[in-house]
């Protein structure tokens, strides 16, 4: 199985590597081997770098998806009693407490929805890569 | 006191279950979740308890964090008189005022420092709190809900550096403390102004609140 998929995937190495077509389209510095270990990805909505104002567009790649703020209606709603009672919070203590059960809510939303997407992903999630690939890691001497 | 604990443990190893009465539920009442915790207990070896934790009644995990978020150098023995030494301030302060107010009153009064400081800790605790959030180049004070762990510190570290900083030099820490938990207590004093600032801007940076992604 892997002496089949090796034999080709030397000759595609060989072909990135020739001087014969032009310029070669791999200059290795480092050498050409796999690691045992896999990167460390993780661009679901995270801070600056994901741009998700920008392009909305609805895709179902994981790094494209947005996220919203949960609990807005809660937290306008206990701002505009904080407002009203001039931030008594005696006063306010139905509106908090409604407040609390939506991050609940929210909270166990998002496990719940995370636990999902790694499980039906179809892929791994990196840390579990990295320690399957450690388990049965590239032979790198013949003994 | 002899050190048992390690610091550094497997994973492996479960915490230890400290309080009595989570022994004395019978069968019935533990849901399944409960029921594999209790059978991998007879499995799995178990981390030493700390030697801040004791299985007695007046073990207090609130009470327990408060002292090691006052202890300076580890120095715990002292922490825990400061801690000691203010209910007990607490309690002569409010059994005088026990003895006198007029008849009809008397119930009115608390009387257990215990009940006050948790009290005077749940009136500081903060509803919102702001993280600052980068959005189009430029830092804005974005308001998120606070998990309750984060809140119950934010209320103890603002008592504390209250107690450290703005009280005059030559008072008593406990004095001090005390002070401090009997207003906080009728939600007076500056902890529970700090709350009420730190709410004010949250409800001035509402607007902001769509920055959040969580």
């Amino acid at each position: 199985m892997a002496a089949q998929g090796g034999v080709h995937f030397q000759d595609k190495v060989s072909r990135l590597l020739s001087r014969e077509n032009g310029k070669p389209v791999l200059k290795p510095n480092r050498t050409l081997a796999l690691r045992d270990a896999v990167a460390n990805r993780k661009l679901k909505k995270g801070g600056p770098e994901s741009r998700c104002m920008i392009e909305n567009n609805p895709s179902f790649l994981n790094p494209d998806s947005c996220n919203e703020a949960t609990c807005i209606t809660e937290m306008s709603v206990l701002m505009a009693c904080w407002k009203q009672n001039n931030f008594v919070d005696g006063l306010c203590s139905n509106e908090i407490n409604s407040f609390y059960i939506c991050v609940e809510k929210a909270q166990t939303a998002m496990k719940n929805k995370s636990e999902q997407t790694s499980i039906q992903g179809g892929r791994l999630p990196p840390k579990q890569a990295t320690t399957l690939l450690k388990r049965y890691p590239n032979l790198s001497t013949e003994i | 006191v002899f050190l048992v604990r390690w610091s550094r443990y497997n994973p492996y190893y479960l915490e230890p279950e400290v309080r009595k009465d989570a022994y004395g539920r019978p069968e019935s009442e533990l849901s399944a979740e409960e029921k594999e915790q209790q059978e991998l207990k007879a499995i799995r070896p178990i981390k030493a308890a700390t030697s801040g934790v004791s299985s007695s009644v007046f073990n207090d995990p609130v009470l327990s964090k408060f002292i090691n978020m006052m202890m300076k150098h580890g120095d715990k023995v002292l922490a825990r008189e400061i801690l000691t030494q203010t209910l007990e301030h607490i309690k002569r302060k409010q059994v005088e005022k026990y003895h006198k107010t007029p008849e009809g009153m008397k119930d009115t009064i608390e009387c257990n420092p215990y009940a006050i400081f948790h009290q005077a800790l749940e009136n500081c605790k903060p509803v919102v709190g702001l993280a600052s959030i980068q959005k189009g180049g430029k830092y804005y004070q974005v308001p998120i809900p606070l998990s309750d762990n984060r809140r119950r510190f934010l209320a103890m570290k603002w008592l504390i550096t209250e107690c450290r900083e703005n009280k005059h030099r030559r008072t008593h820490m406990y004095e001090k403390l005390s002070q401090e938990l009997l207003a906080a207590f009728v939600k007076e004093g500056n902890v529970v102004k700090k709350k009420h600032e730190l709410h004010k801007m949250a409800e001035s940076n509402r607007a902001y609140a769509h920055f959040r992604w969580w």
